[in-house]
């Protein structure tokens, strides 16, 4: 069996190659993040059979926990880093065209870079560790903003810049805190020895990590640079920073609520959040024109509603939720990649420069068609078993308060559909000229679309294909006292 | 004072943290708000080595025999600091190459003026 590590240090060795193979050949260094993510999807899907019986824990440094640096790879962190690796393989093929200006060569390590950040986070057993993966993270999308370097993404860039640094500068403060509560950095001593320690002194230091992470996952408050970051940025680093940075971020904050502090009161609060980033999300993005920005505050509401479905906190709601991130990675980075050439041919991100692009572009338009029914959550595509798990385990909860929110969650969902079909009613209802030319994207960039179009449908064809492996990433979740001993032994 | 006698690095710190994020809120010109930032991020690392520091403490090493672990400062702090430092320095550089950039661009630094995308 193969050691969970290489899954980030393969990448990692990886993306510090690539200027040296760009030496060589600026050709050449294209293909090196294809190679690294490839290797990632391979070994992680090996994997989660093995982390499904028993989670896979490597200690670095030949130490025993908690004095090593853990890495627990169990089946929610190998499923996480199975889609990292897919969305990023999908991106990195489609960008081989794409990328054409300025030091590609730059844009390929910092990519590579930006991914090796989210396996980290989420397959690390250590806070601070997770801390570090954090910041490769985060600096690596930074720069990704900026990369075209005209006035909108430099300063989208400087706007995610401080606002992330401040969100990294409270959670290391909470995690100094934290540390100096319990004298360990270990994930799993602290959720043995946190529950001994007064729940006041906790209250902090966790609610300090959690407005930390809940920047970088764009939770209410604190998402004002995302509609910004993500439209300024070129449409790969969209799709990624949409599909990806934002899901982890959400991860490390269901990890550090559920597993590390096992903090039952805060979940009601992370419901409401949810929902409230939920409708904010949609009806912000119900009122945008252009398209990219529509995308970016769409992704808001879905986080909003991953959050939501994950802190209601049963087995079939995590699950739901999970797969409700699923869905929504394979979607947005449909939309993202198909919007990417329609803005290139069109010239324009308004969506009624759009209009009558079906015509000219058939295939690219059905996929964003077929991504955008999926997102909203029209069978057959994957996000109606996603959407139905939710429903059917948020009524199940019972009570009137799930039943008012889960009716304002499926308001937020008729936002949702009507602004993804006044989209796709300009791209296809709406002509401009009779006899338009037909002008494809390229085959490179038609390619991983079509792939990850094909994966929606089998998804939502046979939900229960990924269902028994998220079903056991819930009870990973649910279960601290095994994370606990399968760490400490 | 005994108060302010124990715990007077904790105070410099988040006085420090305050500072920064009053200086990152408060001010419109870029140069500033990232100078906040490096206030901030230095108020940080004083608060995690007074997490492990200890009064008359000595360097975490077995230097001569007869010393007791009990004595020493806590090592853990100090590596964080370090690899905080370090992520510190990466996020200034990367800011004032921004601002560098946006000043080329806009030919002004001034966050009131530099309003292209709303929020």
């Amino acid at each position: 069996m193969v050691s969970p590590a290489l899954l980030v240090a393969v990448p990692l060795g990886l993306a510090f190659c690539v200027p040296l193979v760009g030496l060589a050949s600026r050709k050449a260094a294209r293909f090196v993040p294809i190679v690294a993510c490839l290797f990632n999807l391979i070994v992680s899907l090996r994997l989660i059979p093995h982390a499904i019986e028993q989670p896979i824990v490597a200690n670095m440094g030949g130490f025993t926990p908690p004095f090593s640096i853990t890495l627990f790879a169990g089946p929610l962190g190998l499923i996480l880093s199975a889609l990292i690796a897919l969305a990023g393989f999908v991106v990195s093929i489609y960008a081989v065209a794409y990328i054409d200006k300025g030091s590609t060569t730059r844009y390929h390590t910092l990519f590579l870079l930006l991914l090796v950040g989210a396996t980290g986070v989420v397959l690390t057993g250590d806070i601070f560790n997770l801390f570090v993966f954090f910041e490769i993270l985060c600096i690596s999308s930074y720069a990704l903003v900026a990369y075209l370097g005209d006035r909108g993404g430099l300063e989208a860039a400087a706007k995610y810049l401080i606002q992330g640094a401040i969100g990294s500068g409270l959670l290391l403060t909470g995690i100094g805190l934290l540390y100096g509560l319990t004298g360990t950095l270990n994930m799993a001593s602290i959720a043995a020895s946190v529950g001994s320690i007064g729940t006041v002194s906790v209250f902090v230091p966790m609610a300090l990590i959690i407005a930390g992470l809940g920047v970088e996952a764009a939770i209410f408050p604190l998402n004002a640079w995302l509609p910004d970051a993500h439209s300024s940025a070129p449409s790969t680093i969209s799709a990624i920073l949409s599909g990806i940075a934002i899901e982890v971020g959400l991860y490390a904050v269901v990890r550090v609520v559920f597993t590390m502090f096992g903090a039952s009161s805060m979940l009601l609060f992370l419901v409401f959040l949810g929902t409230l980033t939920l409708l904010v999300g949609e009806m912000c993005a119900f009122a945008q024109s252009n398209v990219k920005r529509m995308l970016a505050y769409s992704s808001i509401g879905q986080i909003g509603l991953i959050l939501f479905a994950i802190s209601i906190a049963s087995s079939a709601s995590i699950a739901g939720g999970l797969f409700q991130l699923i869905t929504h990675t394979l979607s947005k980075v449909v939309l993202f990649l198909a919007v990417g050439y329609m803005i290139y041919r069109s010239g324009s991100t308004e969506i009624s420069s759009l209009e009558g692009i079906g015509k000219r572009m058939p295939v690219t338009s059905m996929a964003f068609v077929v991504a955008a029914f999926s997102l909203v959550g029209l069978p057959p595509f994957a996000g109606f078993p996603s959407k139905f798990m939710i429903v059917r385990a948020a009524v199940a909860e019972g009570g009137a308060l799930f039943l008012v929110l889960v009716a304002l969650v499926l308001v937020g969902t008729v936002i949702e559909g009507a602004y993804f079909f006044r989209v796709i009613q300009a791209i296809f209802f709406k002509k401009r000229d009779e006899k338009p030319a037909r002008h494809e994207a390229p085959v490179a960039a038609l390619v991983p679309i079509l792939v990850v179009v094909v994966l929606i449908i089998a998804l939502g064809v046979y939900p229960d294909a990924i269902t028994g492996a998220l079903n056991s990433a819930a009870s990973e979740l649910l279960e601290r006292a095994h994370y606990v001993r399968s760490v400490l032994g | 004072m005994s108060f302010l006698h124990d715990y007077a690095y904790y105070i410099g710190a988040f006085g420090l943290i305050f500072i920064g994020l009053l200086v990152v809120l408060a001010k419109h010109n870029l140069i500033k708000v990232i100078i906040g930032l490096s206030i901030l991020d230095t108020g940080i690392n004083l608060f995690l080595i007074s997490v492990g520091y200890l009064r008359n403490g000595t360097a975490p090493i077995f230097s001569r025999p007869g010393l007791d672990a009990s004595g020493m400062v806590d090592p853990v702090p100090q590596a964080l600091v370090l690899t905080a430092i370090v992520i510190g320095v990466a996020v200034l550089a990367l800011a004032l190459g921004i601002a560098v950039r946006l000043y080329r661009e806009f030919g002004t630094l001034d966050l009131r003026k530099i309003k292209e995308l709303r929020w």
